[in-house]
């Protein structure tokens, strides 16, 4: 190829509407993937301020009284707290509480179709999984191309539902209540996650072949970094389940449309089927947002502690049979309304994925084990990491088991069991692999010390909101609720303290970021000392990543055999003169 | 819904893990701090379980967390010095890691199901009472038929009060006349889905009387200032979170009292009457009664009005217009479709099971709210017979059992 793929892929082209053109028609793996990125960080600015008004909203236990005064006058109405706008829609008020129903249900919609499925595989897997594996693109670039249009089109919808008066069914859009809400733009949300499903199974069917045909020469399957493992598990859980997902979605969509008579029991139908449907692909779809989060934690994890990873085939494995049981636990989501022989399979079920999840924390543990640990950014997150995501997984046998679920199932513990496991997993992970790579990708560092202290506060604030909701699910509040009883107040308000730190902490982290792409140093090959792949070519990447495609001689993690004692990680693998003048970092 | 194979289970279940739980001690600072009150005969032998899982969680949690701050600090990176060579496999350890956590989750997951079996199969002497959920109300109906109409303030909340007898086991039959809802008394640690298209079932045996009956003889006292709550928690829509209710347990006597005061409305004047079932009938989802606009037409001011009717939405295609009095009153109540009022979409279902007082309450509530009809209708309720002989019967004249309006 001629040399003009030298370049990085980040240089501007010779006139402005050739680099806008660049990047909209571009079939570069990475530029697809720092668009999803943008995308997706919008996704989750959009729905973190829905998450705000929520929290705002529970500030205080307000309720709006149904009752009026008997004599004709109109007694005082107390109102929502702070989501109260008092607009008219088909010349009815919409109550304080359909405002707050909206909200969580944006929340929870966005986050989990906009965000946090695309968020690691579409964006950082885009991005890193083929340069890892030493390959140009991925197999299917233009069908790359065309899954972001998707997700931009299926986002568009969701827009549009937002503009066009809500949604306020949920994000799990549960029939009957779906199928009969008189308000707001369910049929276009639900369009949306049908649309957005689409890019979803493109990505991954994009990936199954990207690593089972474009690996470098040399590269075996024990050579792959475990971030591309996991995105692999996590893409054959995307081509398999996603599909069920879009043919229940189509089905709510014409219940809605045409009364066929699935779902609602009024029409004939089967109020809990949905449910059935739904959660074959929407649990499955838990482990699409949390493998990927133990790819990063692994690559942060080994990386960070130069050191091998304790149990690497162990750690591969496990994905992959997470990814297998995933699709036989379902029926957890029904304990409440299922028959007793089908709670008791499915609990036992429930507890199988439990098994390979902690042979996960233990190894990411042993690694520390004597290692050579960096505690900068990344790292810091991989520790969070393990911290919440401990709690999450440990928060997952008290509803697996049957006899506490039936008092936890939908109350504020389940909020918080998930949102440790989503966000406390998945967004850590997330967060520490976009510090991890940043460099790598932009090009350019960032204020290491600015981005800990944001580090910090994240994680001190995410435990402050998120505890809290185990006791308040324990002492009996139900999910999904604008107003409470007086004597939830006090751990309302704690938790609600807690996500208005968690905003200043990534608040901190968007101006970090924001300095270093105005103002960061030049980033150099291999800031850390990986010896994965993507630490061997340019920061940024050259348009086809690497000068020559690389000949794979060393596993990811093999720091004890081949980085000789008294050579940094950062250095190897050297000898390049030009790189060995290069200043090092903080830690020497 | 008792097959036998859950029945043999639940007695094998009772010779096991389980009776650990009955001979346990009660709650102390630990569980209230937890779960606050445990009300059920068998909300602690749940709570075991959780604080069996509690400890396991802890006793994993709490040594990793202090190994990774150890060994963190320990082996953070120094200049020059790199990773110490260590095993990155050990088979042993592995197969340690994986077998213990197994064999924990072996107990967690029978000790959880023979738990739940006894909380799922229903004591055969227990007392059935059914339950139906709607949007955004509870609709219970005891043996004798009754549903009660004590309402009480919940926050700021109008809602009604079910009483239950301590020491006797009852048995729920719940359904759901629109969305699924799900009937939670979390100090009963008891949860089930509330399905429109099929009926589900719950028990529970309350522990200890949380309430007295007032010196009225009819209404609920709390004890101690407390008392349970019910609450919906399956996400319905609108007022899911408003969907609550007072639970007072009651001693037996106290109980089999209580309802036989909710049975007899003799002693309800007819406006209070109406005024009580446009709540708990549910009338006040959709008919204001104060003027605002809602699903239905508001009830104020209109005795006596002429209302307009969308003639493609009635099935009454000859009447374009009728004069709002005790006919078309009760022809609205009995047969919804027949007139539907212009503006308003044909939604209401029929109420063929009101009583024939109840439905002329509700006539007289509604003459009540206008002012035109207002001292007509008071002075029906006052001289109407039923009311004054239950006030006789009391040696009371008829407007001391009137509430003052």
């Amino acid at each position: 190829m001629s040399g003009h793929h030298d370049v990085s892929y980040l240089a501007p082209k010779d006139t402005l509407w050739k680099t806008i053109w660049s990047w909209v028609y571009t079939v570069d793996h990475k530029k697809i993937g720092v668009m999803y990125l943008s995308a997706i960080l919008l996704a989750f600015f959009l729905g973190g301020v829905a998450a705000m008004a929520v929290r705002l909203e529970l500030w205080a236990p307000t309720q709006t009284v149904l009752e009026r005064a008997n004599d004709g006058t109109v007694t005082p109405v107390t109102r929502g707290v702070f989501l109260d706008p008092g607009i008219k829609e088909n010349g009815k008020e919409v109550p304080p509480n359909v405002w707050y129903n909206r909200a969580f249900t944006l929340h929870g919609a966005i986050m989990v179709f906009l965000f946090i499925i695309p968020s690691i595989p579409a964006a950082l897997g885009n991005i890193f999984l083929p340069i890892m594996l030493g390959a140009k693109d991925v197999a299917f670039p233009r069908l790359n191309l065309f899954s972001w249009y998707v997700y931009v089109f299926g986002g568009l919808f969701a827009i549009y539902s937002i503009l066009a008066g809500g949604v306020e069914t949920g994000w799990t859009f549960y029939t009957p209540y779906s199928t009969t809400t008189e308000w707001g733009a369910t049929t276009a949300m639900v369009l949306a996650a049908f649309i957005l499903g689409f890019s979803s199974i493109f990505t991954g069917m994009n990936f199954i072949v990207t690593v089972h045909k474009l690996r470098a020469p040399g590269m075996g399957w024990f050579d792959m970094p475990l971030f591309v493992w996991a995105v692999y598990a996590t893409a054959i859980i995307q081509v398999l389940a996603t599909p069920v997902l879009g043919i229940t979605l189509l089905m709510l969509v014409f219940e809605r449309l045409f009364k066929i008579g699935i779902f609602d029991p009024a029409l004939g139908g089967d109020a809990v089927l949905f449910q059935h449907f739904f959660w074959f692909y929407s649990h499955p779809a838990v482990y699409i947002m949390i493998l990927p989060g133990f790819g990063i934690a692994s690559e942060l994890i080994a990386v960070h502690c130069r050191k091998r990873l304790f149990g690497y085939k162990a750690i591969a494995f496990s994905s992959i049979a997470i990814a297998a049981i995933s699709f036989l636990v379902w029926g957890h989501h029904m304990f409440l309304s299922e028959t007793a022989a089908a709670n008791i399979v499915f609990s036992g079920l429930t507890f199988l994925v439990a098994i390979p999840t902690a042979i996960k924390v233990f190894n990411w543990l042993a690694t520390f084990y004597k290692a050579s640990i960096s505690w900068n950014t990344p790292m810091l997150y991989a520790a969070f990491f393990i911290f919440c995501f401990t709690i999450g997984g440990l928060t997952g046998p008290p509803l697996a088991t049957l006899a506490t679920d039936i008092h936890l199932h939908d109350t504020y513990f389940v909020v918080a069991h998930f949102h440790y496991v989503m966000m406390g997993g998945t967004v850590l992970a997330f967060m520490g692999g976009l510090h991890h790579w940043w460099p790598k990708f932009t090009g350019r560092m960032y204020n290491e010390f600015w981005a800990r202290v944001a580090s910090v506060i994240v994680f001190i604030a995410f435990n402050i909101t998120f505890f809290v909701q185990f006791f308040l699910g324990t002492q009996g509040m139900p999910r999904r609720y604008a107003t409470y009883d007086e004597h939830f107040q006090l751990l309302h308000q704690i938790s609600t303290a807690g996500a208005l730190l968690l905003l200043v902490g990534f608040l901190i982290h968007a101006a970090v970021f924001a300095q270093s792409l105005v103002a960061g140093a030049k980033a150099p090959k291999n800031p850390w000392g990986g010896l994965s792949l993507e630490w061997e070519t340019e920061s940024p990447p050259v348009e086809h990543n690497f000068h020559r495609e690389p000949v794979v001689t060393h596993g990811p993690y093999d720091y004890d055999t081949v980085v000789p004692a008294h050579v940094d990680p950062r250095d190897y693998p050297l000898p390049d003169p030009a790189e060995v003048r290069r200043v090092h970092g903080d830690h020497h | 819904m008792t097959s036998g194979w859950l029945s043999i289970l639940d007695n094998v279940a009772a010779q096991g893990l389980y009776a650990l739980a009955q001979t346990a001690e009660p709650e102390g600072w630990w569980t209230r701090l937890w779960f606050r009150h445990s009300g059920s005969t068998f909300a602690r032998s749940s709570d075991q379980v959780y604080d069996f899982i509690f400890w396991v969680s802890a006793a994993f949690f709490v040594p990793m967390m202090v190994l990774m701050v150890y060994w963190g600090i320990k082996y953070r990176r120094r200049a020059g010095v790199p990773a110490q060579p260590s095993p990155s496999h050990n088979t042993p350890l592995e197969i340690a890691w994986s077998v213990v956590p197994t064999l924990l989750m072996l107990v967690m997951f029978i000790w959880g199901f023979q738990v739940y079996i006894h909380k799922f199969v229903p004591p055969v002497d227990a007392e059935t009472v059914y339950v139906t959920a709607k949007k955004w109300d509870w609709e219970v109906t005891y043996p004798n038929g009754v549903t009660p109409r004590e309402r009480t303030k919940l926050t700021n909340m109008d809602r009604p009060v079910y009483a239950f007898p301590a020491g006797k086991p009852i048995k729920l039959v719940l359904t759901s006349t629109d969305v699924i809802h799900s009937f939670y008394i979390p100090d009963f640690r008891i949860k089930r889905d509330c399905l429109p298209n099929r009926y589900t079932t719950l028990w529970f045996e309350a522990k200890a009387p949380t309430h007295t009956l007032d010196d009225d003889g009819k209404t609920v006292k709390a004890i101690d200032g407390t008392g349970y709550f019910l609450w919906c928690a399956e996400y319905c829509g609108d007022f899911h979170s408003q969907m609550g209710a007072k639970i007072a347990v009651l001693s037996q006597a106290d109980y089999a009292k209580w309802l036989e005061t909710q049975q007899d409305t003799s002693g309800i004047d007819l406006v209070s009457l109406g005024e009580s079932l446009h709540k708990i009938q549910g009338c006040a989802t959709c008919h204001s009664v104060d003027g605002s606009k809602g699903t239905g037409p508001s009830w104020k001011n209109i005795w006596g009005q002429t209302h307009k009717f969308d003639l493609g939405k009635s099935s009454d295609k000859a009447a374009a217009s009728r004069v709002v009095d005790e006919n078309y009153i009760r022809d609205s109540v009995l047969t919804p479709g027949l007139n539907v009022v212009e503006g308003y979409p044909n939604q209401m279902p029929a109420y063929p099971n009101l009583k024939p007082r109840e439905m002329i309450a509700i006539i007289t509530y509604i003459q009540y709210l206008s002012d035109a009809g207002r001292s007509e209708a008071l002075n029906k309720a006052k001289t109407e017979k039923t009311f004054t002989d239950a006030a006789a019967k009391q040696g009371k004249k008829p407007e001391d059992l009137m509430k003052p309006r």
